[in-house]
């Protein structure tokens, strides 16, 4: 099976726009790679140049070792032909046709004897557990049996290459998270390569080996997700990944010392930054620690809201005029307008300079 | 060079050359004529070279339009038409516009009783031909003055008829505004249905009274939809040419189309050219405003009603007097009218109302009988001439709805699906030039335009396929719109599914776009095939013996002032364009309504 090499692809809309801007990107056979991102970050464009539906202003999409897309050599495959299979958002079943002849369409298109499409149909059908919604009209159904329809349609083609553009976008809460873990499971059974259009960084990070983050038509960061959480590439990936949003914290470098209005934090060795940088700090909500008396590398702070989560407390604290949120396992014993230490453990410490580049960060 | 190459050959795909193919044809067929149109206006044409001292024929001229604006005939050729067409169009919109809009009202707002009857009977002056009610106008109100005879309102009332009531502008604005008041009355009945309660609802909490809520949140919401009923209607007005035949004919009392008409077929068809350019410049300046006042106020027509219906005004104790008037109203308009007709073709001699004076020769009798209208011609089921007419217009009727019917899907679908590329644009504009222009106008155009062989395209005077042409492109922007909403209810994505499992464009619009809303597409093709079977003054230029339709041969009959003739024809296609209207409401759940939009 095939990896997918984008090499340079950009998308220009009219003269003006860049939807995608000089993407390079080799989403590895066999991977769950999302493209996440804000909207309008190019990364459902991305998907449909891969897909064939939409045509690159310049460079060159490889599937396997041939070209889908190049323009140097004449060469843009037809979808059907590029042996992938797309899942929209929408689900775009068609509405005049039942879930069975949704599913067996693609197959008859391409001429598939009946007795083997039959069997496609059952099996694929029985393993999406919708085999006895076959005859029904697609309007009949519930939105997490149009889901399975919508991927049984797709997976009845065998494609080596699944793509899925925000397919749980429809879902609610409770049913996206049943949809997540089956989608994982599907991966697993298929062994497909799946490239999945999320803006949800929950279900990036919950469902995929690869993340590619991209803002602005701009690919900000490639890599497994938990990289892209713990070592972010930029401001952007740090601000973009995790819940609560991440703390940032400007300020200045002087011998060592991370200095804020009203903090000082001292940085590990490890660090070496040039001196009065102005530079960024970025800490998450779980990388704090709270106390009840000051001590060194502790810096006082006002208890602002309390979000108790069942298993979590989230702490809003006002630290010289700074909200920072707070992440706490253990049952509270603080109210309102309480004054605490906060501790920071410094190994998690995330440092940008101006230009929003990551400096520094310890692994 | 070569990736620039290459780019234009990736690009090339089946909807990209048809969307450029419909390009070429329809600039022929609507740019093209245009220009031919002004272009006859300066030509010597063989009648008028008597006219012009010293003219051939062909030379370039400009004495037609100094005839028409400057010459001591000017009033009587071009003026006064034009006066009459615009007191004409002012009237008969603002009477459309107050019937219309008290009827949508009180239908869509209060609890009127058989309202869903109500709504249902005020369609139907608008299916039938526009200038039925003329015809009946003519039958029950007739005087002296034309044959003879009187009409049945004398004979029953001893009352002669004054000319002004009997014939000209009075009788056009009343004929004319009872067929076009169901604009008004499904437009502001639209826009009235998808006010949202709570806007409403807030301004009675805010204690504004009934008088207040409808002055100041109801009326002010409706607005556009009033514009745009007074629009359509003031440009129907101008353009319309079976009323003002048949009431301004006897009195002489001359529009543009009809001015146009005698021009053309008569000795200055310079100067009928003239008058179709003034009408489409006409046409041009309805739209602009349109532009002007609608399109920055329609945003909030969009405004459609999420919340609760709001609740229905009790009438009170007016509740059924109004009944009453509104279902006297629809008898009036609909039940009188057909009657009068059907009276009209009964009797041998008109205006005898005596027993032995009803006869069903105009409908089923030989050529032998000699009493009576039309001597020597066979009753309407038996004439051979109006039956081979009436098969005409069936056959293109069905033939144009087709045609439009499928080229509004793929005009539709290339507007649609290549938005934002100059193609797209062009095709959207072009297709709906036509709606601009004048029918009688655009059978002028066509007349020039086909009458000789033009390169590689033969002379299509007196074909059949000169009226389907002219049909097609007259109806080509309701059928484009139609098809525009279809595609684009549909959504890329449909047809993008089937793209990836290798469905050609073929079987994409075989087996998805198609199927998918057909029944909007054949509302789209009803409006063409009713249309069809009515129209009269986009043919009456362009149609020769052996091509005669339904309509045409009834103005004939009418000239010779055998109106059971002309009256039997018009119930025959009254009872045609009903009944389809109805059968495909049974069959396909379709509706009129939908095709009309506005």
């Amino acid at each position: 099976m095939p990896d997918i090499v984008l090499d340079q692809v950009t998308r220009l809309y009219g003269k003006e726009v860049r939807a995608v801007s000089d993407l390079t990107l080799a989403i590895p056979d066999g991977s769950f790679t999302t493209l996440l991102g804000p909207s309008g970050c190019g990364k459902t464009t991305t998907l449909r140049m891969i897909a064939g539906l939409d045509m690159p202003t310049s460079g060159t999409i490889r599937i396997g070792d041939r070209f889908a897309f190049s323009l140097a050599e004449g060469v843009s495959l037809p979808p059907a032909k590029r042996g992938l299979g797309l899942v929209f958002q929408s689900y775009a079943l068609w509405p005049h046709l039942t879930v069975a002849q949704n599913i067996s369409f693609g197959l008859e298109v391409q001429k598939v004897p009946r007795a083997e499409a039959r069997q496609r149909l059952e099996q694929v059908a029985t393993a999406l557990q919708i085999d006895g919604l076959l005859d029904r009209y697609t309007s009949e159904l519930s939105g997490g049996q149009q889901q399975r329809v919508a991927i049984a349609r797709v997976l009845v083609m065998k494609p080596s290459v699944l793509l899925l553009d925000e397919p749980l976008s429809n879902l609610d809460a409770t049913l996206r998270m049943d949809m997540r873990a089956e989608l994982k499971r599907l991966h697993q059974e298929t062994e497909a390569t799946i490239i999945y259009v999320t803006h949800d960084q929950l279900e990036a990070l919950t469902m995929s080996t690869h993340i590619a983050l991209m803002q602005a038509g701009e690919l900000q960061q490639f890599a497994p997700p938990l990289e892209v959480y713990a070592q972010p590439a930029n401001q952007f990936a740090a601000d973009f990944l995790g819940n609560p949003r991440i703390n940032l914290l400007e300020g200045r470098v002087a011998r060592g010392v991370f200095h804020s209005a009203g903090l000082d934090l001292a940085l590990p060795d490890a660090m070496p930054l040039p001196e009065s940088a102005e530079v960024t700090l970025g800490l998450r909500a779980e990388e704090f620690r709270l106390h009840d008396t000051p001590g060194p590398a502790r810096a006082p702070a006002r208890v602002t809201t309390l979000l108790p989560t069942g298993s979590d407390w989230y702490y809003h604290v006002d630290m010289a005029g700074k909200s920072l949120i707070v992440r706490q396992n253990d049952a509270p014993h603080l109210r309102l307008g309480d004054t605490v230490h906060v501790e920071a453990r410094p190994e998690s410490y995330k440092i940008f300079g101006a230009d929003g580049r990551a400096l520094a960060g310890v692994p | 060079m070569r990736t620039a190459f290459n780019r234009f050959r990736l690009k090339m795909t089946p909807q990209r050359v048809l969307s450029v193919l419909f390009l070429v044809v329809l600039g022929y067929l609507v740019i093209v004529p245009l220009f031919l149109m002004l272009r006859e206006t300066f030509i010597v044409h063989p009648l008028e070279r008597f006219q012009i001292p010293g003219a051939k024929i062909g030379d370039w001229t400009w004495a037609h339009w100094q005839r028409n604006f400057l010459s001591d005939n000017a009033y009587a050729f071009f003026y006064k038409p034009l006066l009459n067409t615009l007191k004409i169009a002012l009237g008969l919109s603002l009477l459309a516009l107050v019937i219309g809009g008290a009827l949508a009202w009180l239908v869509v707002r209060t609890d009127l009783p058989m309202k869903g009857f109500i709504a249902n009977a005020a369609i139907i002056p608008y299916i039938m031909p526009s200038w039925t009610l003329a015809l009946a106008w003519i039958t029950l109100f007739k005087n002296q003055r034309i044959g003879g005879d009187q009409g049945i309102f004398t004979a029953l009332t001893g009352i002669a008829t004054p000319d002004w009531f009997a014939y000209g502008l009075f009788p056009i604005i009343i004929t004319l505004s009872l067929h076009y008041f169901p604009f008004g009355f499904m437009l502001i009945g639209g826009a009235l249905r998808n006010i949202d309660a709570q806007l409403e609802e807030s301004a009675e909490l805010l204690g504004a009274s009934r008088p207040t809520i409808l002055r100041r949140v109801v009326i002010p919401l409706v607005l556009p939809a009033i514009f745009s009923t007074f629009l359509l209607t003031f440009s129907r007005g101008l353009g319309t040419f079976g009323t003002p035949a048949f009431l301004g004919g006897p009195v002489r009392e001359f529009v543009l189309s009809t001015s146009l008409y005698a021009n053309l077929i008569g000795q200055r068809p310079g100067i009928g050219y003239l008058a179709a350019v003034v009408m489409i410049l006409l046409g041009v300046l309805v739209l602009y405003m349109d532009h002007k006042i609608i399109g920055t106020r329609r945003s909030f027509v969009t405004i459609s009603g999420k919340g609760a219906r709001a609740g229905l005004v009790a009438l009170g104790r007016w509740r059924w007097p109004l009944a009453v008037l509104v279902l006297g109203f629809i008898v009036a308009v609909i039940v009188v009218p057909l009657c009068a007709l059907v009276i009209d073709t009964v009797m041998l001699r008109p205006g005898i109302y005596a027993w032995e004076n009803f006869t069903l020769h105009y409908w089923i009798g030989d050529a032998s009988l000699t009493v009576g209208l039309g001597t020597g011609e066979p009753g309407i089921l038996r004439n051979s001439q109006l039956m081979s007419a009436l098969r005409n217009t069936m056959v293109l009727a069905v033939v144009v709805a087709l045609i439009t019917g499928i080229l509004g899907i793929l005009v539709g679908y290339a507007i649609v699906r290549m938005r934002g590329s100059w193609v797209s644009q062009a095709l959207d504009q072009m297709s709906f030039m036509p709606y601009l222009m004048p029918s009688i106008a655009l059978g002028a155009i066509f007349l020039a335009m086909f009458a000789v062989p033009r390169g590689p395209i033969p002379s299509l005077h007196g074909t059949f396929w000169l009226l389907v042409i002219v049909c097609t492109v007259s109806y080509l922007p309701y059928a484009v719109k139609a098809g525009v909403s279809a595609i684009r209810q549909i959504g890329p994505e449909l047809e993008e599914a089937a793209v990836m499992v290798g469905a050609s464009w073929w079987t994409r619009m075989r087996r998805i776009l198609i199927p998918v809303q057909k029944s909007t597409y054949f509302s789209g093709m009803l409006l063409p095939f009713i249309s069809v079977t009515r129209e009269l003054s986009l043919l009456i230029l362009l149609v020769t013996p052996a091509t005669q339709v339904a309509t045409t041969i009834t103005l004939r009959y009418t000239d010779r002032g055998w109106y059971p003739y002309t009256n039997g024809m018009v119930l025959l296609l009254v009872v045609i364009v009903v009944g389809s209207t109805i059968l495909s409401r049974r069959l396909m759940g379709t509706s009129i309504a939908k095709g009309l939009g506005g």
